[in-house]
């Protein structure tokens, strides 16, 4: 495999990652992100049909309303005594509606759903609160700044203090931009979006980490070497693997990405996307950013 | 050959371990075709759905804050349901047309009944004033049930039905002093210390707002010790109420001006448990009112959850060729240590009754991807010694033990975030949390056990690089 040059070209590598990190701060803060209905809690619409309805028909005759819906969670659910041919559903939905907005899509819901051919009705239209909320109230910034500690107490153990900083910067930069492209995409951010990004800081930290091994070894092994030729060799020595297990990883993500339902999407993209910039951050900026402070001990 | 022989018994071992943790018969099976072989794993509300539960909150005309009622209902429900162990159950405020509701959904039960048993009282606890006892069913005895009528009150029975006590809300017809759904902060079973009692007894601590009233209802029921169990001490005797039933009544003995109180009865420890967990698990500020009970499919849709198994299966796949067409016979090794180390971790949530939710399969999803790449990296490594001109044993031997230190580094560094996640994080980031720390650990030894013992079976299957791809290392 043909060598990159990473270290000479660092300040390449490092404005493309400030880049990223900018751009998706700056729609984050202006554009925002599109919680989903069980952190904000929204509205939820319980419809009851007879006959053969399915989540399909009536996520569909939904968006076909209005794209306020393309989000929906379409759940079927059923209570005590009701009778065999009736389905019920709950459709829930991060947004809340005026009184003549609910009129009008309760209207246009049954309307919609009579022209597929189910006789449907509209049971109730509530206004309802997040299931989740207490998670992400809990997981505030003294859990996150506490995991970076932890993080940066072990790797000053076991490598440096200065690779500690690369790969919390590392882990920052990957969180930001996985972030900033939920933002610019406008997917929203669910439980499993929430898992994705959780999953992001383990692949990241491994992947930094794999990286951050082959130089320790290198500089015990070459010791006196020019440490940013030595850096260089590192990050290409192990460049097969990074790009092997990126690789495997992102098709089963992309897979998913191509083909899950609506509820799924956030993780598969939070994943795809995340996969990406973990893979890229390991290699240009989890050592190139500190890489003038790495020193012989 | 001694190590081999280890190895192969540790990874049979293991493997039947976690094969009996998942093939272990349940009493309900429920599960069809090959999800019967997952039976045991239990599933989140999210992929498996479970019981719906709905509740009107009956909050009464002219309270000031009703939001704040139905804000205190739903922090009570919730610590039931978390003391339950049912931290994935789902909870949420409904509104319409000035009208509260609770849905509250809990995974894995499939009968409504003991979902609502789960679910625990829905009525109003309050410390009342006993006035008097009966031995038989008051409602039988006329003469019983106007005393009552007169006495302003209501003939409630004890926990064990056995008794029943004249019950009234108002103490000493003190205009307005009555305690209605105490606060209660903490509630606890201790060991009896004092000189002629023995067992335990139950401490509990009122929040402050509640404390005066307490000590003001504790100076009118005061009775000296010596009088216990005289007609008149009888007629002030405490009743803890919870939904229509004398949980304990019993002699105030002293004025509790703090809150800060202690019930003395020589309990056994499983008593004093009871009473402690009645206690704190607290009192509905609201009467709740059943508006339905049922089923919710997978919250995240039934249809989803189907093309989304299959995008992942095909997913799998894919990454299993790969890995077979890249690294030849160490990929079908590695392909066989996923497999492995996915039914290790499905045996271990299995034993440990963990809930498997979305987040995870996400946790699943970052252990299958961690022994992928473990196995990357050991080809990787013994891909160079070979280059180094190392012979296959001595290449296999040089590339597992230098990447023990790469994989134990990396595989701690993200236990040790997984830690951090589970200590700080709820239901859904703690079912991440357990995966990962479960899948990534399974890796570690599913890499150097597994790996290990099959790359040195399968050793002369492998690819040596040709002496032209031999480059010089730095």
């Amino acid at each position: 495999m043909k060598k990159i040059d990473v270290v000479s070209k660092r300040p390449i590598w490092l404005s493309v990652a400030a880049f990223f990190i900018v751009l998706s701060l700056v729609f984050i803060f202006t554009k925002g992100f599109n919680l989903g209905v069980e952190f904000v809690g929204g509205s939820e619409i319980l419809v009851r049909a007879e006959g053969n309805m399915v989540e399909q028909d009536l996520r569909q005759a939904l968006v076909e309303i209005s794209p306020d819906f393309s989000a929906a969670r379409v759940t079927r659910v059923r209570s005590v005594g009701d009778p065999a041919n009736v389905v019920k559903f709950s459709v829930t939905v991060s947004k809340t509606f005026e009184v003549e907005e609910k009129t009008k899509i309760v209207e246009q819901l049954e309307s919609k759903l009579a022209q597929k051919g189910f006789k449907a009705e509209v049971v109730s239209f509530n206004e309802t609160g997040g299931t989740a909320a207490e998670e992400i109230r809990r997981l505030t910034w003294r859990a996150v700044l506490i995991t970076l500690a932890a993080i940066l107490a072990y790797i000053t153990l076991r490598f440096n203090f200065i690779f500690g900083v690369g790969a919390v910067a590392a882990l920052v930069h990957d969180v930001i931009v996985t972030l900033g492209f939920f933002s610019m995409f406008n997917y929203e951010i669910n439980v499993p979006a929430v898992a994705a990004l959780l999953t992001l800081i383990g692949y990241s930290l491994n992947n930094t980490i794999v990286v951050y091994d082959r130089v320790r070894e290198n500089m015990k092994k070459f010791k006196g070497k020019d440490i940013p030729a030595l850096i260089n060799d590192s990050i290409n020595q192990v460049l097969t693997r990074t790009i092997n297990t990126s690789l495997t990883t992102f098709i089963v993500v992309f897979v998913l990405l191509l083909f899950a339902g609506n509820t799924i999407k956030p993780f598969a993209f939070g994943l795809s996307v995340g996969v990406l910039v973990g893979t890229y951050s390991s290699i240009f900026v989890a050592v190139p950013l500190v890489m003038k402070w790495v020193k012989y001990r | 050959m001694k190590a081999e022989r280890v190895r192969l018994i540790i990874v049979l071992a293991v493997f039947f371990l976690a094969l009996l943790a998942l093939l272990w018969p349940t009493p309900n099976q429920t599960y069809k075709g090959l999800a019967k072989f997952f039976q045991r794993v239990r599933l989140g509300l999210d992929i498996r759905g479970g019981a719906r539960l709905e509740y009107r909150v009956d909050v009464e005309p002219g309270v000031e804050n009703p939001s704040q009622v139905v804000d205190d209902v739903w922090t009570v429900l919730r610590n039931r349901l978390d003391a339950a162990g049912y931290t994935e159950a789902t909870l949420r405020k409904s509104f319409r047309e000035n009208q509260s509701f609770i849905v509250v959904e809990i995974p894995d039960v499939a009968d409504t009944t003991s979902a609502e048993k789960l679910l625990g009282s829905i009525g109003v606890m309050f410390f009342g004033q006993v006035l008097d006892e009966s031995a038989s069913d008051p409602s039988t005895d006329p003469r019983l049930m106007d005393l009552a009528k007169i006495k302003k009150a209501r003939w409630l029975p004890s926990r064990d039905g056995k008794v029943w006590y004249l019950v009234r809300e108002e103490i000493m017809l003190v205009k307005d002093l009555k305690l209605v759904s105490p606060r209660i902060i903490t509630a606890s079973p201790v060991p009896e210390t004092r000189v002629g009692r023995f067992g335990y007894k139950v401490t509990f601590e009122l929040a402050s707002k509640d404390a005066e009233v307490f000590k003001r209802i504790t100076q009118q029921l005061v009775v000296p010790e010596t009088a216990i169990g005289t007609a008149a001490a009888k007629e002030k005797r405490l009743a803890i109420v919870l939904d229509d039933v004398v949980q304990f009544a019993g002699y105030v003995v002293s004025v509790i001006p703090d809150g800060k109180a202690e019930i003395t009865g020589n309990f056994s420890l499983e008593e004093a448990k009871q009473l402690a967990a009645i206690l704190r698990s607290g009192a509905l500020p609201a009467r709740l009112e059943k508006v339905s009970t049922g089923w919710v499919a997978p919250l995240l849709g039934s249809d989803i959850i189907k093309s989304s198994l299959v995008a992942g299966l095909i997913g799998l796949i894919l990454v299993m060729i790969y890995m077979i067409v890249f690294y030849g016979i160490q990929g079908v090794v590695a392909d066989i240590a996923l497999i492995y180390n996915t039914i290790l971790l499905l045996g271990v949530m299995a034993a440990t009754r963990s809930i498997l939710t979305l987040p995870g399969i996400a946790g699943i999803f970052f252990t299958i991807g961690t022994t992928v790449d473990g196995n990357i990296i050991i080809a990787e490594r013994i891909k160079e010694e070979l280059r180094a001109g190392k012979s296959i044993k001595a290449a296999i031997a040089a590339g597992f033990d230098r990447s023990f230190i790469t994989l134990f580094d990396a595989n701690l560094t993200t236990i040790i975030a997984g830690l951090v996640l589970y200590y700080f994080g709820t239901g859904t980031v703690k079912g991440f949390a357990i995966t990962l720390i479960i899948g990534v650990a399974g890796s570690f030894f599913v890499n150097m056990v597994l790996s290990r013992l099959f790359t040195d079976a399968f050793h002369n299957l492998i690819r040596v690089p040709k002496a032209a791809e031999r480059g010089v290392e730095p």
